[in-house]
């Protein structure tokens, strides 16, 4: 790279960049970068890309048994969208130096991570409603938050992603109506899911930050904006209503909230078991990275052929 | 919004069924293949491909809910109805619709195939003078010119490069041409709608048109659809096993209530 | 204005730069309606032009409004450096370029156009 520094200007241009994040100012592609903050902010922007393509295989489990004409289209569009965020998230974490094809393989591979609600099945219809409020409304909380991150193409893709990802919730609101306002059976239904994808939910956010110099560096460098439990907290305000108001149970028995505290508490769940799952040891990590895998080989050929097409043209 | 039923201005009851029987083809036909190209929804042989196929699935799932509320008419949930609520031997759509995706090269192969059909189709639909669906068809095809150019853009880069890769390309459209063929098959309602003047060119005729439009591509991938003979069944509901396959899974959720609202 | 010490700059330091974007990568440029200009709003990775313009189609115009696309090799775009943006601030009083500190003449200007309007103006 043209513009790389000697090894004696890092010091000073260190201090500059920290000087410009510190002032609320945003990192553009192809600026100098310490070290530290291009690896911290591609493994980041990298796991949220992953974490699109690996979130598409539970949902497009229901594209072909969806329950209308309405719900397929509808349902084939959620997916879709989620299958172009991977796309912008890469071509994001392409900026910051590694090539998509590389990030795509180590996926495939089962080398990378992926979020922890994407390793656990989709057994019924009523999944899909769970998924689309909860699963997406935490990922909103995230998303929403780390719009004003320091690494401008990661910011704009955001907001891009939130102005869609909306879409996605009010699509899975009307999907959860329908059965929570449903048959007995299309409600009963409904409750299993919620109760089967709660713990999942409550990990996403990851435990509760300790004070390690680890957080301290995302927060100072604004690539982690909020609290994992400030997160949480927010998810739980914005969505346990929503259980209340169409009179389903809160599968935590121990969540309540306090107003002394102006939060909510809840049962400790198993922090094995987040750590287990971001092994890729969940109930469907295997399954579904096979599949990636059995995919990736399959269109071998295909890449092949367009790499040769393109040498030519 | 109240739609006439598109036969309602046809009085002879035979023309008037061999009119639905035609649009239950049409139908029948963008549900199959909607379907199918949707299963590609994240798994597609590159991302960008990948969006581009599910929102052709998309369209083609959609076209088929136009043509199912024609078909039923005002009764809302007709269209469902029609669509998740009829047994396998009652569809009318071409066999070659119902295949499973056997490889992307097939799915880009059947493409290709069915978007000239289609093209030429909704062609005549349109020259039909029976409304709404006339106007419906010239409407649609401007989604179905789409479909065909990422069919073409697709089929010319695999079936270019090296042997190996065009061998490949080849064998789908070996495969998939005998059922392709499905497309023309006949019934008895083909010649009511002749006669009718609903349709203007019988069957041989739209064949050959097809296959005019279809060889240029063909050739300049220097493929060369095989002889023989045709593969037939599905205009007249005899259909294989990926249908009921295919049936079975999309009804799964609808078939365990078909009162509820989903 | 904050007060920075003029430094020369080493006359070998590059005020153009390329993105670095890999072999492959097309920047994609959409038009929302006639007469808009096209507007850069991302990238796509195709083998080819063609095939890039028709996966940007469905990759950034499936909700927007579009009326033409257009697609360039990221590599081929050419881009001032970061520190360039230094030049772009005006640094000194560059009103001359605007109107606005001619009032009385801008109502007079303006206070023309307003009056009845004549044959040449349809």
């Amino acid at each position: 790279m043209s513009t790389m520094p000697a090894a004696g200007d890092e010091p000073e241009l260190l201090e500059r960049f920290n000087a410009r994040i510190t002032s609320g100012d945003q990192i553009e592609a192809g600026e100098w970068m310490p070290a530290q903050y291009r690896f911290e902010a591609q493994r980041l922007i990298q796991m949220h890309a992953n974490s699109e393509i690996m979130g598409a295989l539970p949902e497009r489990e229901w594209i072909p048994r969806a329950p209308t004409l309405a719900r397929k289209m509808a349902l084939t569009a959620k997916v879709q969208d989620e299958v172009g965020h991977g796309m912008l998230l890469y071509r994001v974490a392409e900026t910051l130096g590694r090539p998509r094809e590389e990030m795509y393989a180590e996926l495939v591979e089962g080398r990378a991570r992926f979020h922890n609600v994407f390793h656990y099945p989709a057994d019924t219809w009523a999944d899909v409603a769970i998924i689309q409020v909860f699963v997406d409304g935490a990922a909103m909380q995230t998303q929403g938050a780390l719009r004003s991150c320091s690494y401008a193409p990661y910011s704009r893709v955001l907001k891009r992603i939130c102005y869609e990802e909306d879409f996605h919730i009010q699509l899975g609101l009307d999907v959860w109506r329908a059965l929570a306002e449903g048959t007995p059976a299309q409600r009963a239904m409904l409750q299993d899911a919620l109760d089967r994808w709660w713990t999942p939910i409550i990990h996403f956010f990851g435990m509760p930050d300790k004070v390690s110099p680890h957080t301290e560096t995302m927060l100072a460098w604004r690539l982690k904006v909020k609290s994992n439990e400030e997160l949480r907290q927010q998810f739980l305000r914005r969505f346990v209503p929503i259980i209340f108001e169409y009179g389903l149970v809160v599968p935590d028995p121990g969540l309540r909230w306090v107003d002394a505290e102006q939060r909510y508490v809840y049962t400790e769940p198993d922090w094995d078991e987040l750590k287990r799952v971001g092994r890729n040891g969940g109930p469907k990590s295997a399954e579904r990275l096979a599949l990636r895998q059995s995919f990736y080989r399959q269109h071998a050929w295909v890449r092949e052929a367009l790499s040769r097409w393109s040498t030519a043209a | 919004m109240t739609v006439p039923a598109p036969s309602s201005t046809i009085t002879d009851p035979t023309v008037r069924a061999a009119f639905q029987e035609w649009l239950v083809r049409i139908a029948d036909d963008e549900l199959a293949i909607g379907h199918r190209h949707s299963e590609w929804t994240g798994v597609g042989p590159d991302i960008e491909s990948d969006v581009a196929m599910s929102s052709i699935a998309q369209e083609e799932l959609g076209h088929a809910r136009l043509f199912y509320e024609q078909l039923s008419g005002e009764e809302s949930g007709g269209a469902d109805r029609l669509a998740f609520g009829r047994r396998p031997e009652e569809f009318r759509n071409a066999v070659l619709l119902e295949q499973p995706n056997q490889g992307w090269e097939f799915s880009i192969v059947r493409l290709v195939l069915y978007e000239a059909y289609e093209t030429l189709r909704l062609g005549l639909l349109a020259q039909c003078g029976q409304e709404p669906v006339a106007g419906l068809a010239a409407t649609l095809g401007r989604e179905e010119r789409y479909h065909g150019l990422f069919g073409a853009t697709w089929l010319e880069r695999l079936a270019r490069p090296p042997a190996d890769a065009r061998a490949r390309v080849q064998a789908a459209l070996d495969a998939a041409w005998p059922y392709a063929l499905g497309f023309f098959e006949t019934t008895d309602a083909d010649g009511v709608l002749l006669r009718a003047g609903l349709l203007p060119d019988p069957a041989e005729r739209q064949l050959d048109a097809w296959e005019a439009a279809v060889r240029p591509l063909l050739e300049r991938c220097a493929l060369a659809p095989p002889a023989g003979r045709p593969c037939l069944g599905g205009r007249r509901g005899i259909h294989t096993p990926a249908l009921t396959e295919m049936h079975a899974a999309m009804t799964e959720v609808w078939a365990s209530d078909p009162e509820a609202r989903w | 204005m904050e007060h920075r010490g003029v430094t020369p700059r080493p006359a070998d330091v590059p005020w153009v730069r390329t993105l670095e974007a890999p072999d492959g990568v097309w920047a994609v440029f959409l038009q929302a309606r006639r007469r808009d200009a096209h507007v850069y709003v991302g990238d796509v990775h195709a083998p080819d032009a063609e095939m890039a313009l028709v996966l940007a189609k469905e990759n950034y115009a499936r909700r927007d409004p579009c009326v033409s696309l257009w697609v360039v090799p990221a590599r081929a775009i050419r881009a001032t450096a970061g520190d360039a943006a230094e030049m772009f601030e005006p640094a000194t009083d560059k009103s001359y370029r605007f109107g606005g500190s001619y009032r009385q003449q801008q109502r007079v200007y303006r206070g023309g156009y307003h009056a009845a309007p004549t044959e040449d103006d349809r």
